[in-house]
């Protein structure tokens, strides 16, 4: 026990004395502020066709505690997995492999580490949510049980399953942290599809690993017995209203706790131990058939090789060719876009041509809102680390002490990654070209242009990739659920306010990645 | 060509110093910098390659203010970091091509001169191999070439035979001392000996500070006299060196062979001669 103590406890200590967890508490902080809107807001987080429920303890509680669970399950896997990832990276995985810990106490550490990481959030969240009751008073009694205990039974079992989502899905996946994203958020997908459209409501409320059904159902009942209506659907997300929508208002006292949801949350925290302990049977323990795969290959280079000395031979430099001068960019970009395009499997390509392909002959606004965000988020982990891989491959040492690296190698970078994001969004712009939409191809390259300098400017920032890994899931997912708030790449239709919001947003962007990376390339 | 360096100041934080007060000036040849981990030598290293700024000093070259311009000497650097990483997916062409852009060299005749650099250290046959799949030793040899790549006027090798095996060792050494003639070379080390064979002048450093700075005869004119060795039992070398600075010893059976440094030698000591290693230990350790 004391050895996993021991790993929870560096693990989490290494994961939150970070800037990236810095960050995200704070962003956080702002979400958490925003899950329950106060009464006069004209946005609502949980959709009941002109109804809102009054800014009592049970429904402060109860939706902050709903909107933790899900938003934190949606981000918070992005946030913690990795950490088997770190282990091998530094290589304290092959200390860990040589002591007594066994597969399932490792992975186990691993999942508490991250549940801690995330209940850590969650707990700010809950903090914010009773400063928001009392700052906001609406004269409702103060009732801190409803506040309490949906924090513990709706979002703990889930950021369970999801910590425990994380470790399974490092076992299986490996280092293809794409596959794992990808995995996720269909699985996620899945699970709100199924929650919300199972027509069984015991079984809805078992399968539902965020105990959303309950809540919602609760809510959908009591609105329609208290009004008479027939409101068919409850649903969660940021929802806009125009100014004069009025909303008429109701009571909610919170949920009655059924038997079967309190075993359901049982069944889903037995079940994050149950797929952590079935997956330690496959942990590879950081003995990787990769390396043996790799140093086969190796050994198949050097049987082709003739026998040489493995040494440094005399070099006259007087002999060499006379250096000429260049200080052009384009060798830097052309390294820049060849190094993009090696990261990943090659087998991705696959998906992005085919993605591609689909722009070409899905109806506009699809490729525009889905199919393009889509193939953008997918090139993730080769924009997370566009600004990031000198430090993380130890080659800053070069790049900072070369010729004008501010005014050469970071404008290299910055076009490497706009050529491949333009390069990827072809398609819809030739479309667009077609049916002459200059607007449409301004918004695209506009939103290339953001998506790369906010991959930057957050690595050069938090000097890693996980803040952008996660700010650009949540845009992309925000994107297809269209919210025009972030609505980077103008796929939904409104005015040009976006275009300029996003120009401005550039600018400010290049500004600070500038300004920092300035700073950083003479502090080393 | 010189560069003058002046009370130069390297203050991380309130706690830790690593540079204090540090003037040198160094000419064409090879200086060694000696000195035990945390003293500075990696400090000073960046400070020169101008990714890292002094809090306080001056670095000069040639009369010009590097701390303020450093693409004066950007230009004419060539650098081996301690612990420098590659791109693991390019192979060694692609990645001296890359490092030459990053240093701002073209023209057609760049792949000769990454071709010849390669063959200079042995990895023409591996060189369309990715460097991540590369031993230590190769990346060592990656990270030479690449310093040489744009015909440097001041070299700066930090540890830079970490990894090479002694054949290695030697030739790079040989290589260093091909190229003093025309260059600035700084080399820092804890293996005195490659040091010893190779520096024009050492510098000696502890805790950010200068202890010596000389050409070897007189840096090892410090402890001339004083190096002894002698054999005693040991069950006595814990005490003996409560009272001497033990420099070396080598057991054999109860006995032990100790090289010490001492003013007061025990009766029945040889007098040696003493070496580069002598002088380091001893100007450390009393100054320490």
């Amino acid at each position: 026990m004391k050895y996993i103590y021991s790993i929870i406890k560096a693990d989490y200590l290494q994961r939150t004395r970070s800037y990236v967890f810095l960050i995200t508490m704070a962003i956080t902080i702002y979400a958490a502020y925003s899950f329950v809107p106060p009464p006069s807001a004209h946005y609502t987080t949980l959709n009941i066709v002109g109804f809102k429920g009054v800014y009592n303890s049970a429904w402060v509680g109860h939706l902050s505690a709903m909107m933790t669970t899900v938003m934190l399950s949606l981000y918070g896997f992005f946030l913690v997995t990795g950490g088997i990832k770190k282990d091998v990276d530094t290589e304290v995985g092959l200390i860990i492999a040589t002591t007594p810990i066994s597969n399932f106490g490792y992975l186990l550490s691993k999942m508490l580490s991250n549940f801690l990481v995330l209940l850590t959030i969650a707990g700010t969240t809950f903090v914010v949510s009773l400063a928001m009751f009392f700052l906001r008073s609406s004269g409702y009694p103060f009732v801190i049980s409803n506040f309490i205990v949906p924090f513990l039974l709706l979002a703990l079992p889930a950021l369970l399953f999801i910590s425990a989502i994380a470790v399974v899905g490092e076992v299986f996946l490996g280092k293809r942290a794409i596959l794992q994203y990808i995995g996720f958020v269909f699985l996620f997908g899945a699970i709100m599809g199924h929650t919300k459209g199972e027509t069984n409501d015991t079984i809805a409320v078992v399968t539902d690993p965020f105990g959303l059904r309950t809540m919602t159902m609760s809510i959908q009942n009591q609105v329609n017995n208290e009004f008479h209506t027939h409101v068919d659907g409850v649903s969660m997300g940021f929802t806009f209203h125009k100014k004069d929508n009025a909303f008429r208002t109701f009571t909610w006292n919170g949920i009655t706790w059924t038997p079967v949801f309190m075993f359901s949350r049982l069944l889903w925290i037995i079940l994050a131990f149950s797929l952590v302990y079935i997956s330690s049977f496959f942990f590879h323990r950081f003995d990787f058939k990769q390396i043996a795969h790799k140093k086969k290959k190796a050994t198949q280079y050097a049987d082709n090789i003739p026998v040489i000395t493995p040494a440094i031979t005399a070099i006259s430099m007087a002999a060499l060719p006379a250096i000429i001068k260049n200080y052009s960019i384009v060798p830097l970009i052309k390294t820049e876009l060849m190094l993009l395009i090696r990261k990943g499997s090659k087998w991705l390509w696959l998906l992005n041509a085919g993605l591609c392909v689909s722009m070409l002959f899905a109806p506009l606004n699809i490729s525009h809102t889905y199919l393009l965000p889509v193939l953008w988020f997918l090139q993730v982990t080769r924009l997370s680390e566009l600004a990031t891989k000198e430090k993380t491959n130890r080659l800053h040492y070069f790049t900072w002490s070369s010729y004008k690296p501010l005014q050469r190698m970071l404008p290299a970078q910055i076009l490497a990654g706009v050529t491949l994001m333009v390069t990827l969004a072809l398609p819809l712009i030739i479309r667009y070209l077609l049916v002459l939409n200059g607007f449409a191809i301004v918004n695209i390259l506009l939103g290339a242009v953001f998506i790369v300098l906010l991959a930057v400017c957050m690595g050069i920032v938090s000097g890693g990739k996980k803040l952008y890994e996660i700010v650009f899931f949540l845009i992309t997912y925000l994107v297809t659920q269209k919210l025009p708030l972030v609505d980077y790449l103008g796929a939904i239709a409104h005015n040009s306010q976006i275009l300029y919001t996003v120009l401005i947003l550039n600018i400010a962007l290049c500004c600070i990645s500038f300004w920092a990376r300035n700073y950083q390339a003479r502090h080393l | 060509m010189a560069l003058v360096i002046t009370n130069l100041t390297k203050q991380y934080n309130k706690h830790k110093t690593g540079l204090a007060d540090y003037s040198i000036t160094i000419n064409k040849g090879i200086l060694g910098l000696l000195g035990p981990n945390g003293a500075g030598k990696s400090t000073l290293m960046k400070i020169i390659a101008t990714i890292s700024k002094p809090t306080q000093g001056t670095v000069f070259l040639d009369g010009e203010d590097i701390v303020a311009n450093p693409g004066r000497i950007r230009k004419v650097l060539g650098y081996l970091p301690q612990d420098f990483g590659v791109y693991p997916n390019l192979n060694a062409y692609e990645f001296l091509t890359y490092i030459a852009a990053l240093k701002g060299l073209g023209g057609n005749d760049l792949r000769k001169r990454i071709d010849m650099l390669l063959e200079g250290v042995n990895l023409t046959a591996d060189a369309k191999r990715p460097i991540g799949t590369y031993s230590g030793g190769m990346k060592q040899r990656i990270g030479i070439a690449q310093a040489l790549l744009n015909d440097p006027k001041i070299l700066i090798f930090d540890e830079p035979t970490v990894g090479l095996d002694p054949e290695e060792r030697v030739r790079f050494r040989q290589l260093v001392s091909d190229l003093a003639d025309d260059c600035i070379i700084i080399l820092s080390s804890h293996i005195v000996s490659d040091i010893e064979t190779i520096a024009d002048e050492v510098a000696i450093m502890q805790n950010g500070r200068l202890l010596a700075k000389a050409i070897q005869p007189d840096i090892i004119k410090s402890v001339e006299g004083r190096v002894f060795e002698t054999l005693i039992d040991s069950s006595h070398l814990p005490d003996f060196k409560t009272k001497h600075l033990v420099i070396d010893t080598n057991r054999q059976k109860d006995k032990t062979r100790v090289r010490y440094i001492t003013t007061t030698p025990l009766a029945g000591s040889t007098a040696l001669t003493a070496t580069l290693e002598d002088a380091y230990l001893f100007l450390t350790h009393s100054n320490a």
